[in-house]
């Protein structure tokens, strides 16, 4: 089984990402590289559905934190669902649940992307 | 008659690895099942478990320059109070009077990228220490075990 895998697929206007496994400083070039795809497709509206992360390290948050900028420029947004409570521990310790909107599943964060006014 | 050891000293023992971080994982499961051994519930372990790749990738990348021929030690010690992990190294050293955490509120209102892992370390480790032991430079985690 490998380190990280990444699943991407699409939910209307929303870009789901869904990466199973550990995303840390040896497999966080695969995540910054499925995002930066997203990015260069012009795909601004991302969730990341956390549900099969076992754990981010500052390496896959550095990451998301290096596309939000550009993402937010164009309209969209990196929003997050499905954390586990160790995974939220790591956001939420770094202040990225002030930084990002953060839901409970997908289907919530789905609903708010594409609320009116809301992204892309 | 065998004299029973003094329940503060630490039992211990060590893992070498080289300087890639193929190995991470590794080392951070072990971490992770060091800390349910010492006592630790499953969300302390999991910030042992981050807190150690941390310190290790930063051995990896910044002190060794992310040169992979060389050697990072890991020592884990149990004792009653605390599960310790001290991580040695050869690389460039850090020091206490280097190290700078970014503010987390100021983090927040300007967003930039690297400068978290040593924040994570200090939040998740109820210790952390930078030195030089017999010639080596070290990095000292400590979870107490409440």
């Amino acid at each position: 089984m490998p380190d990280l895998s990444i699943e991407v697929r699409d939910a209307g206007t929303v870009a789901v990402v869904l990466p199973a496994g550990f995303i840390n400083a040896h497999t966080v070039r695969d995540f910054e590289g499925a995002l930066e795809k997203l990015v260069a497709e012009r795909r601004f509206l991302i969730l990341l559905n956390c549900e099969r992360l076992s754990y981010i390290s500052s390496a896959g948050l550095g990451a998301i934190m290096g596309l939000i900028e550009t993402v937010r420029e164009n309209g969209g947004d990196i929003l997050l669902s499905d954390l586990s409570e160790n995974v939220f521990a790591i956001f939420d310790t770094l202040g990225f649940t002030q930084l990002y909107r953060v839901y409970k599943r997908e289907d919530e964060a789905l609903a708010a992307a594409t609320a009116p006014g809301q992204g892309a | 008659m065998a004299v029973p050891m003094p329940s503060a000293d630490p039992a211990e023992f060590q893992l070498v690895i080289p300087s890639e971080t193929k190995y991470l994982n590794l080392v951070t499961g072990l971490a992770k099942r060091a800390a349910l051994v010492a006592g630790l519930d499953d969300a302390a372990a999991a910030k042992v478990s981050i807190a150690v790749d941390e310190a290790v990738t930063n051995v990896i990348l910044h002190a060794y320059n992310g040169e992979p021929a060389h050697q990072v030690e890991l020592e884990l010690r149990f004792t009653d109070q605390a599960l310790e992990v001290h991580i040695f190294h050869m690389g460039q050293g850090l020091r206490e009077d280097q190290v700078v955490l970014p503010d987390p509120k100021e983090y927040v209102m300007h967003p930039r990228k690297g400068g978290l892992g040593l924040l994570l370390m200090t939040r998740f480790m109820d210790e952390v220490r930078f030195g030089e032991t017999s010639g080596r430079n070290e990095c000292c985690l400590i979870k107490k075990i409440s």
